[in-house]
């Protein structure tokens, strides 16, 4: 495997040039500095309870996402052209769901096949030829991106659905100013705090025509979800109601929330509640989580849903390899930003180069969700390879295929000290009068066991994502 | 061949039930060879009218007010005429969305098999098709009673026996193993003397050399015919069943159900 990208660090191990004024800082903090920060990190995390529940272990556990204090950063130019990559790929998604749900120019020009669309579980027969405000589909976007070993930023995986994470992406940029006030005074981080308030206008620039000052309020499964701590806080955050089903009903085709001053029109669901949950009369009928009639009122147009129904069928693994097409036909340009290459497993000739190559490559199965039904080469044994062969002799369409990818790292304190650990970044992309993206994003570190971090022997830490202002990469440039 | 449909469904509860949100799908559609000559509901409580996603006229019933007691009735008339076993496409939902299974259609490895052995054979499209219906008759046998839920198809394809909704979920389900797209049809039969009347479950099949549904009654092995009245397709019973609800509060509950659908003579 090639040497992976030091997003820090130099192949000579010299910092580059956006991060020596933050490495020269971080040489001269004695260790046990770095050390006494990170447990006090760990004990604010603890008191404010931003902690997640960790499904298939003992039920009710809950668990401290580690947090790294070594940020990640990244230049101004580099962010520019991160930014316009994800815009542009956020809208041709949102183009490509307008015309699954409408004309399917797309299926007509035979570019995606149109089994892949419309025989797919993503695909909602509900949306069909129903108008949304704008023509948005995915208002909120959670796309994750990688660094290749030569540092190109390439897309992983798209989240239109209900991306989940910017509560840390919020709160590690508040626990890295508290830690460290004297770094935000000395290098130029772009902001992020704003991130509520923009969500809160996107979302009311796509309420239904016509509410003026629009009502919006952010549905939640309930505290049992892992997510539930991101609820609250975004609810409290934005200065919406943080409602459960039960609090919501439909009256005459519209939506009213149940308040001691007796029912309120809602205009806007920020969801946080998957598709099959979200009606009992449409989806699955044993749903307590959503509220009965939502779809009536909604093709009515008279609520708006964010992210709309029906967004999966665009981030589903079998058609992530259709997302560069999809950016040169809706807006006639090339993609700033790639995909990861990808092999589909349908197609004979890719399925044989596959087939030859299984213990260097990664083999994903296109409905699979979070690692089952995956395949990792070079990591599984014998069995495990000829297993996975098999399956996709039965069954090639169900599979696709990636390169294991050398993903950049960065130094991450860990018992030893500053060592490289790899790492990606969820960037959020807000879609509604205008796309836009709060500077920064999630950044996921993965761990080794032994860790220092006591209770993530396994899964993944967090790290706060820098942005720096263009202002300050100028004038270092000319200090330097 | 007009005709005359009435039909009650009571819902009773044991105790006040606090919220009530149904889904009826009791209106005839428009198509094909039925017209609508007239068409009323009755039902208490705020209703919306709506036509979903697959063409169903629906009414989302709400009742805020405690009650013990839900009572529709539909009354009309409609005419028949024209080819009576086929529907062409109406250009909206394509026929491929009805080609990927549901929870309720995943075929088991014995209704592939079926499928390939009867949807293979010689004979023209329809003909292969009702072969196929033949093939489910004899393997799902028509016996009242059997079923209270929805089973899966292929659940009842191993138990053998169902009713005529079973039966149609394991048409659709053999259909789809084998590339056709196939939808749940839910309406009325009608019989001379009322006395045969009843809801009814039957299936539509995709004719690709015609670009429309042939219609087929699994339960009595024929196609559709002057006598069935289609009130709701879709991917499944769930997408197209009479009245679908849910309630808060209520304890049990019992339904009592009567249709007389009536044909009647000539126009």
């Amino acid at each position: 495997m090639p040497v992976p990208y030091d997003e820090m660090l130099d192949p000579a191990g010299a910092p580059r040039a956006h991060c020596r004024p933050y490495y020269g800082w971080l040489r001269e903090q004695p260790a046990e500095q770095l050390a006494r920060k990170r447990t006090e990190a760990d004990a604010l995390f603890h008191r404010l309870g931003i902690t997640f529940a960790v499904y298939g272990e003992n039920e009710g556990t809950e668990r401290l996402i580690p947090f790294d204090i070594v940020p990640r950063i990244l230049p101004a130019h580099e962010w520019q052209r991160l930014e316009a990559g994800l815009k542009q790929r956020v809208r041709a998604l949102n183009a490509f769901l307008a015309d699954v749900y409408h004309e399917q120019r797309i299926l007509k020009a035979r570019l995606v096949p149109p089994e892949q669309i419309l025989c797919n579980p993503q695909y909602r027969p509900e949306m069909q030829g129903v108008r949304l405000p704008g023509g948005i589909y995915s208002h909120i976007a959670g796309v994750d991106v990688v660094r290749d070993h030569d540092g190109n930023f390439c897309v992983l995986e798209d989240n239109l659905r209900v991306p989940s994470g910017v509560s840390y992406m919020l709160e590690n940029r508040r626990m890295m100013m508290r830690l460290f006030p004297e770094l935000f005074a000395r290098n130029a981080v772009e902001p992020v705090e704003h991130y509520p308030d923009v969500l809160h206008e996107n979302l009311k620039s796509v309420a239904p025509a016509g509410a003026t000052d629009p009502t919006v309020v952010l549905l939640t499964p309930g505290a049992y979800n892992s997510a539930y701590f991101e609820h609250a806080f975004l609810a409290q955050q934005m200065g919406i109601e943080l409602v459960e089903g039960q609090d919501l009903f439909v009256r005459d085709a519209a939506l009213y929330m149940r308040t001691t001053r007796g029912p309120e029109r809602v205009d806007v669901v920020y969801r946080r509640i998957d598709d099959d949950f979200l009606d009992p009369l449409t989806f699955r009928a044993d749903s307590t989580l959503g509220v009965p009639g939502l779809l009536t009122a909604y093709r009515a147009g008279h609520v708006s849903i964010a992210n709309a129904i029906g967004t999966g069928i665009a981030d589903d693994k079998s058609i992530y390899p259709y997302v560069p097409d999809m950016v040169r036909f809706y807006l006639d340009e090339e993609p700033l930003l790639n995909n990861v290459p990808t092999w589909v497993l349908r197609r004979e000739k890719e399925r044989e180069h596959v087939l030859a190559h299984l213990p260097d490559l990664v083999v994903k199965e296109v409905h699979g969700a979070g690692g089952y039904g995956m395949l990792i080469g070079p990591a599984a044994s014998r069995a495990q390879i000829e297993e996975f062969r098999g399956r996709i002799h039965a069954h090639p369409e169900r599979y696709i295929a990636q390169p294991t990818l050398a993903l950049s790292t960065s130094p991450t304190l860990v018992a030893q000290g500053l060592a490289p650990r790899h790492i990606d970044l969820r960037p959020f992309v807000l879609s509604g009068r205008e796309v836009t993206v709060v500077p920064g994003g999630l950044t996921r570190v993965a761990l080794t066991e032994g860790s220092l971090v006591v209770n993530s022997s396994q899964g993944g830490g967090t790290k706060d994502t820098w942005v720096l202002g263009p202002d300050w990469s100028q004038a270092r440039d000319e200090t330097l | 061949m007009q005709l005359r449909i009435i039909h009650r469904t009571t819902y009773r509860y044991e105790e006040p039930v606090k919220y009530t949100a149904q889904t009826l799908r009791l209106t005839p559609r428009r198509e094909g060879s039925q017209r609508i000559l007239s068409w009323t509901l009755k039902a208490p409580g705020r209703r919306t009218e709506q036509t979903d996603a697959h063409g169903n006229f629906t009414h989302l019933l709400t009742i805020e007010e405690p009650h013990r007691e839900i009572d529709l009735e539909v009354r009309g008339v409609v005419e028949m005429s024209g080819e009576e076993d086929f529907v062409s496409f109406d250009g909206t939902l394509s026929p491929l969305a009805y080609l990927a299974p549901t929870p309720l259609t995943v075929p088991s490895p014995a209704m592939v098999d079926l499928a390939r052995t009867h949807l293979e054979g010689p004979g023209s499209p329809r003909e292969r098709l009702l072969a196929l219906a033949g093939g489910v008759y004899r393997k799902v046998r028509y016996t009242p009673g059997t079923t209270t839920v929805e089973d899966s198809a292929s659940v009842v394809f191993e138990r053998g026996q169902g009713v005529c909704q079973d039966q149609a979920h394991v048409f659709v389900a053999c259909c789809r193993a084998a590339g056709i797209p196939a939808r749940y049809v839910s309406g009325y039969l009608c019989s001379v003397d009322g006395a045969e009347s009843a809801s009814h479950a039957w299936v539509d099949a995709w004719l690709e050399d015609r670009q429309g549904w042939l219609g087929i009654d699994v339960t009595h092995l024929e196609p559709m015919g002057p006598k069935h009245c289609r009130l709701a397709v879709g991917r499944d019973y769930l997408d197209a069943a009479p009245v679908r609800g849910v309630r808060r509060g209520g304890g049990r509950e019992e339904m009592d159900v009567s249709v007389a659908a009536l044909t009647s003579g000539d126009q």
